[in-house]
């Protein structure tokens, strides 16, 4: 009877001969753990993963990156719906030559429907900085650091829906429930603040993003690593003491969980899992004192206000300032990931909501940069100022660009999947310097293809993590943010 | 044309490789090998096997690696796909990888090879060698022999004891009367016990151990709540959840049905192949509901999708998708999904076994329908007076008004005197109309839409009011929900939105049934932005044979009529309130998953809807003897059949085992596969193979425990009866030291209980707990714009008070208390849920307006029993939240804070407590 082979097809054993070299892995294991069992993934996803040391008493404790950066933190800061790259920072006189007219390569349909004729950029164009770099009227404070700027114009996504495409930028897969980028990081680094959550991400006043939770979520990491979730406005749910209990009541309810607790460790002495339990209250303790102390923008010097502009312009504008001053705070503090949303899901408020502009891109795009443009300028002007560049790279990143030609419309730019820019700052990448081009239209991407891929395994790399080696073992496969693909862009690497 | 033409004989060629003339043949030895071996075989041959793809093996050169795709095509070098990769334009792609590309003479001679035949030397090795080793859980379960151990007290426990001795260990003494109660209760029902529960078992216990607790297994394994708890798990590795996610994150309609049909499948103790067979072909089992499990998955519905032709390709393929990773991860224990894109790379799926699983459900796709009920269901009888009675109103409004008009919330029927014309239009007499489907009737075929374009009717509208967004093609193309027909936004003066319909032929017609979104009305429902239902007012006319158009049916006259006379009011009163009534206590359409004409399928080359390759049948596995005789033509219904009637032959070799294995994990913690959705090559490995196996065997035909065949619960109680189950969860140091995670069952592990075992605990603890079973999902959260995100509005008052699995299930939306206890987000399939502890936890389990609230419910329980007594009401607060008095030193500390700050805080610190949330 024992012949294996008889009750397996023909075809079967072709299939599995060709992995005998995998072997079979004995039964004889000593003491197991899940990633025990699985540790015989040496050389079978291709390089072997390096698993962080996780306390579990503490799961943000810092830990060491996969090789020496500069950086020692990440802020991202997310423009939901989609910046066009044409009338911001990816300068395309051909659209001014070619404007009004509609070549033949122009496809007849694109994601909202039919297409219109090419357009030339809604604001004018000027050489910035030192280098010179042109970039429009629509952005102007940002405008003033290009000299700072690392720009990618070659960028492509793989899908032409917001949600995908959130999905694709955040957690490098298009479909949902995998780990975000800010939650690979604390996964793998910790945090250097053991007072604050390891990730934060600061939604926009209008709400959360189309993906919502995803953008920020855990997936299938432990749940330690989701971002925490709060803004200038709202602390984190359940942080404050609820009204009617005194201070002393929680403080004495608190003291008694610990002595319970404590009792209880005594008959189950050592054990990880209880003593883990244990200290997350502790921590979250300190997160009620720490955190409204981090919200506390009110103390900032006025001059700060001012430069940020909370009391400049639209609520909106004042709104997310606020938030852009939280997001120093938060990078001072040493908090891992900084994640900040500038737009909202379609129905956030007051008729714009994010940058996606369908219709009337000349009122939706100026009404968005006027809340995004100086606050952010501001941002990263505020964190060099104080150093903070040294040790954090920020990201300015968007889900896709926008077509060089109208749609059926007249008046908006429909998705482009095939070329979008996006820049970086900061600790580890060059400054001054563009990496990559769109063709003469800024329709796809021409010269040095960048993936989302590769972007996100460039951003791994600058914070000291190999995208291949970061993994996790999810449902039969080491997962990674950059699925089984992606290059580093060594051209953008100071 | 043909490449051949393009060899230059003038190219300067690489010493080595050689040149030919025109008439010269190729010698695979002389020209091909020189260039496999410059170019191709330091990564395809023995020392690396980039892709499973040799050049020096003969199967693979010819017949292709782990792409799935042939690599050569004797005579057709063009069609090759070795030429392909080595021309390839993208880097990415091209071949050889990240080197130069094979030079154009280079390839020439490839091209030449193949155009001649692709002939290799008789001495090519011809086979890889056949491999001696199989992978475990692919072959048939051999039922084992029960090892002889002393003490054991059933084979289970021989099992384990056979392996704990090998490691010198031994099992921990018996549990305690209640840790023992606490734990079963709550892996048994998700409920912890009763102060009054410990307190009956403990005395029992103590009088006779086996009786009192083979009488605790049968009263939990009866428990309604049974369901409710091994629901939770199956719909965790399903990832089954009451919206689509993705961007509107639309709320599933009746996608609950499904939920209770699982629930009530435990209760019941349906046979676990019945209920595989019925979640796959429910339709044909008298079980509609039960195909909620095909589309449990997430999707992205098509007005996010856009509207590019490959876009819309795309979602369909990801679809597929989901339900590969539904059917795989749950029923097969099969990573399928990582053949989507090539041959998997560790277990004996290839690509073209996976689009041979999608064939078998391209007869599906994600949407409602009234779900199949069988003949005798009792909902069937009380539908068919409804239904009686409607039919008698329509006979009498036939005879007495001709004309009538019936809302059915998501679509409006006019009926009028049948009338033969060629040309019928419709007038709404609303501005801003959106329509996505008008059908017409006739009497002949009552269920033949006649207007379809599918029947060759075209839909036309006026030129002055046409909107590209939104053409009449929409209004009769078949396609309902959100793609619908719109005239433009600024109507000239004096113009009503109007579509005319051409018929091919003169057709006799009757009725005409008209709707906004009959998409929403079917499938969503809590939106703001979205009401059911069409324009109410409209003029619909025919075209007599002189060209002029003839009035058939005005809304406006007929509101006249019935204003004007008293009889057709009540009658249409009365149709009103029977519709009405079929609408809330007739079939339902729940979200179990739509049926589609299957198209025929495709292997997609890495993946990609746009590039498919060879055809392939709806099959199994191929090297599970997969193929079931079907083909591209068989129909939808068969081809789930076949494929439910294959996975539950009972010497499948993974179904039996997934299942036993993951019960056991449930149970202990851990499996012994400890990847229960993997049983693959990367998968952990058993720990204890010969007992997953006795399991499996046991599971299918019970021999020792004289159960049914496929039950579970037997299974369970199987399980439970053990020493292994029954000892203590006491750390020793030896276990630690050699078993940490007592994989080997040294001890019973303990862990964090679920979030839904510390919400439902804490509401049983405060006697609000509104223990019914199934129904709607209790709300926590607002009614929506449609591209809005939900917001919790309300997760803690009186209408909550259920058991969590009711609280509806939201993909990736935080409820702002539990989710937070590793509550999966329902994004991906969770076989096992992890453990993981975090600050917000202990924040919204100490401040949350739920926790505050039901810590005063529970003192306030305590103080009601107590008489006024502290020290009585704290030792029933302990007992009612943990099953025992407090000793000394805790009633004292809970003393002092009560009698400091009220009952309320003690109350706060023991549903916070390590105890409470522990499973002992």
């Amino acid at each position: 009877m024992n012949n294996p082979e008889e009750k397996i097809s023909f075809h079967g054993r072709r299939l599995l001969s060709r992995r005998n070299f995998l072997g079979q892995a004995g039964l004889s294991l000593g003491a197991l753990s899940l990633s025990q069992l699985l540790a015989k993934d040496e050389g079978m996803f291709g390089k072997a993963p390096i698993r962080p040391d996780i306390d579990p008493n503490n799961p943000y404790t810092p830990r060491g990156a996969h090789f020496d950066v500069p950086a020692k933190q990440v802020l991202v800061i997310y423009c939901p719906g989609a910046v066009s790259h044409v009338d911001t920072f990816d300068y395309k006189p051909a659209l001014i030559k070619m404007h009004g007219q509609k070549p033949p390569n122009i496809p007849a349909v694109t994601f909202e429907g039919p297409t219109g004729n090419i357009a030339k950029p809604f604001w004018d164009f000027k050489p910035r900085g030192q280098t010179g770099k042109m970039v429009s009227d629509l952005l102007p404070n940002l405008a003033e650091q290009v000299d700072d700027f690392c720009f990618i114009h070659s960028l492509t996504t793989q899908t032409s829906a917001h949600p995908q495409g959130e999905n694709f930028m955040n957690t490098g897969f298009t479909m949902e429930g995998f780990p975000s980028f800010g939650a690979w990081c604390t996964y793998a680094l910790g945090s250097e603040n053991e007072e604050l959550p390891a990730f934060v991400a600061i939604n926009d006043p209008r709400g959360l993003a189309r993906s919502g939770k995803n953008n920020f979520g855990n997936g299938f990491l432990p749940a330690a690593f989701q971002g925490t979730d709060f803004n200038a406005k709202n602390p984190p749910s359940n942080l404050v003491r609820p009204e009617g209990l005194s201070a002393s009541d929680d403080k004495s309810t608190v003291d008694l969980l610990q002595r319970l607790n404590a009792g209880h460790l005594e008959q189950f002495p050592g054990d990880a899992d209880l003593a883990a339990r244990i200290a997350s209250y502790e921590l979250a303790g300190k997160m009620q004192t720490s955190i409204p102390e981090i919200m506390g923008i009110e103390n900032e010097p006025g001059s700060i206000h001012k430069e940020y502009g909370t009391d400049q312009g639209s609520d909106l504008k004042r709104e997310y300032a606020k938030n852009c001053i939280l997001a120093r705070r938060l990078v001072e503090k040493g908090v891992r990931v900084v994640q900040l949303f500038n737009g909202s899901d379609p129905s956030g408020g007051n008729g714009i909501t994010n940058w996606d502009s369908h219709a009337n891109i000349a009122d939706t795009h100026a009404m968005q940069a006027e809340i995004m443009d100086q606050p952010t300028a501001a941002l990263i002007n505020d964190l060099k100022r104080r150093g903070l560049l040294d040790q954090t790279l920020v990201v300015w990143c968007t889900e896709f660009g926008r077509m060089p030609f109208l749609q059926g419309n007249g008046t908006g730019r429909d998705h482009n999947p095939d070329a979008f820019t996006c820049f970086m700052t900061g600790a580890g990448v060059k400054k001054g310097f563009s990496y990559g081009e769109s063709d003469e239209f800024g329709f796809k991407a021409a010269v040095n293809p960048t993936t989302v891929y590769d972007f996100n395994a460039t951003l791994l790399h600058l914070m000291g993590l190999d995208h291949e080696r970061l993994s996790f073992y999810h449902n039969g496969i080491e997962r990674r943010l950059t699925n089984v693909h992606g290059h580093v862009v060594k051209d953008v690497l100071a | 044309m043909t490449t051949l033409s393009k060899i230059t004989l003038s190219l300067i060629l690489p010493l080595g490789i050689s040149q030919l003339g025109a008439e010269d043949t190729i010698d695979f030895r002389r020209d091909i090998e020189p260039i496999l071996e410059k170019h191709c075989i330091a990564c395809h041959g023995p020392d690396e096997v980039e892709s499973d793809f040799r050049v020096d093996r003969k199967a693979t050169l010819i017949g292709g690696g782990g792409s799935g795709i042939e690599t050569v095509l004797p005579g057709d070098p063009i069609g090759s796909y070795l030429i392909e990769l080595v021309r390839e334009p993208d880097e990415e792609y091209r071949m050889p990888y990240e080197e130069d590309a094979v030079p154009e003479a280079e390839i020439a001679l490839l091209e030449k090879w193949i155009q001649e035949g692709a002939k290799l030397p008789d001495d090519f090795e011809e086979e890889a060698e056949l491999g001696t080793v199989d992978h475990w859980s692919l072959i048939a379960v051999e039922r084992p022999e029960v090892p002889k151990v002393k003490d054991a007290a059933n084979p289970i426990d021989a099992f384990l004891l056979e392996k704990l001795d090998e490691k010198g260990l031994a099992y921990n003494p018996a549990a305690d009367a209640r840790s023992l109660i606490r734990r079963t209760s709550i892996l048994m029902t998700g409920l912890p016990p009763s102060a009054e529960q410990v307190e009956t078992f403990s005395k029992a216990y103590a009088r006779n151990e086996d009786r009192a607790y083979t009488r605790l297994v049968d009263e939990l394994l009866e428990s309604p709540h049974f369901g409710e708890r091994w629901a939770q798990h199956w719909l965790d590795v399903i990832r089954w959840a009451e919206t689509n996610g993705s961007e509107a994150n639309l709320y599933r309609k009746n996608a609950w049905f499904y939920r209770d049909y699982v629930v009530n499948a435990f209760n019941e103790d349906k046979p676990y192949d019945q209920f595989v067979r019925e979640q796959l072909a429910g339709d044909q089992l008298g079980a509609g509901e039960a195909t909620g499990f095909i589309v449990a998955g997430p999707h992205v519905p098509a007005a996010t999708v856009g509207r590019e032709p490959s876009a819309i390709r795309q979602a369909r393929a990801d679809r597929m998708d989901e339900i590969m990773q539904t059917v795989g991860a749950s029923m097969m224990g099969m990573t399928v999904s990582c053949a989507r894109c090539h041959n998997h790379k560790f277990d004996p799926i290839s690509i073209k076994d996976y689009y041979s699983l999608t064939a078998l459900f391209q007869g599906i796709e994600f949407g409602s329908r009234f779900p199949e009920i069988a003949e005798d269901d009792p909902a069937r009888r009380d539908y068919s007076q409804l239904d009686g009675d409607l039919e008698a109103i329509r006979s009498t409004l036939t005879k007495e008004a001709g004309v009538w008009q019936e809302d059915w919330h998501g679509w409006n029927d006019v009926y009028f005197p049948p009338i033969k014309t060629s040309k019928a239009r419709i007038t709404f007499k609303t501005k801003n109309v959106r329509i996505d489907e008008l059908d017409i009737y006739g009497p002949e075929h009552p269920e033949l839409n006649l207007a379809a374009s599918k029947q060759g009717t075209v839909a036309t509208t006026p030129k002055a009011i046409f909107n590209n967004l939104g053409p009449p093609s929409n209004i009769n193309d078949g396609i309902k929900g959100t793609m619908n027909w719109r005239p433009i936004k600024e109507m000239p003066e004096g113009v009503w939105p109007s579509v005319s319909f051409e018929f091919p032929k003169p057709q006799l017609i009757n009725h005409l049934k008209v709707s906004s979104n009959r998409q929403y009305f079917f499938e969503t429902e809590y939106l703001t932005s979205y009401s059911p239902g069409s324009p109410k007012k409209f003029v619909f006319e025919v075209m007599n044979e002189s060209g002029a158009w003839v009035e058939i049916a005005s809304t406006e006259d007929l509101d006249q009529q019935i204003k004007e006379n008293e009889s057709l009011a009540v009658h249409h009163e009365n149709l009103q309130a029977t519709i009405d009534a079929v609408l809330e206590q007739g079939p339902q359409p729940s979200f179990v998953g739509q049926f589609i004409d299957p198209v025929t399928s495709y292997v997609f080359h890495r993946g990609s809807p746009e590039n498919p390759k060879q055809e392939v049948a709806p099959a199994g596995f191929d090297s599970l003897e997969g193929d079931l005789g079907l083909d591209s033509s068989s129909p939808d219904p068969q081809r789930r059949m076949k494929f439910a009637e294959w996975l539950t032959e009972p010497d499948h070799p993974l179904t039996a085992r997934v299942m036993a294995n993951r019960v056991w994990s449930h149970i202990f913690g851990t499996g012994i596969v400890a990847t229960p959705s993997d049983f693959g090559t990367v998968g952990a490995p058993p720990t204890n193979q010969v007992l997953l196996d006795w399991l499996a065997a046991e599971f299918v035909e019970p021999t020792v425990t004289g159960g049914e065949s496929w039950s579970v619960k037997n299974l369970i109680r199987t399980i439970l009866m053990t020493d292994a189950f029954r000892q203590s969860s006491a750390p020793r140091e030896d276990g630690l030291a050699e078993d940490g995670s007592a994989l080997y069952l040294w001890r019973f592990p303990p862990r964090r209980v679920e979030a839904e075992v510390i919400r439902d605990g804490i509401l049983q603890a405060s006697g609000k707990l509104d223990p019914r079973l199934g129904g709607k999902s209790f709300r926590i959260h607002n009614e929506k714009k449609t591209y809005a995100q939900w917001q919790v509005v309300d997760n803690h008052g009186p209408h909550s008070w259920r058991r969590m699995l009711y609280q509806e299930r939201m993909r990736r939306v935080d409820d702002q208390i539990f989710t937070a206890f590793d509550f999966p987000d329902c994004g991906q399939v969770r076989s096992k849920r992890p453990v993981s502890t975090t600050p917000l936890q202990a924040l919204n389990l100490m401040n949350s307006p739920f926790a505050m609230e039901q810590a005063g419910f529970i003192a306030e329980r305590a103080k009601q029993t107590s008489n006024d007594d502290d020290v009585a009401a704290t030792k029933e607060l302990f007992n009612i939240l943990l099953g025992r008095e407090p000793n000394a030193d805790e009633l004292e500390a809970s003393l002092e804070v009560a009698r400091n700050g009220g009952l309320e805080l003690v109350s706060r610190s023991l549903i916070n407590s390590n105890e409470f949330a522990f499973l002992p």
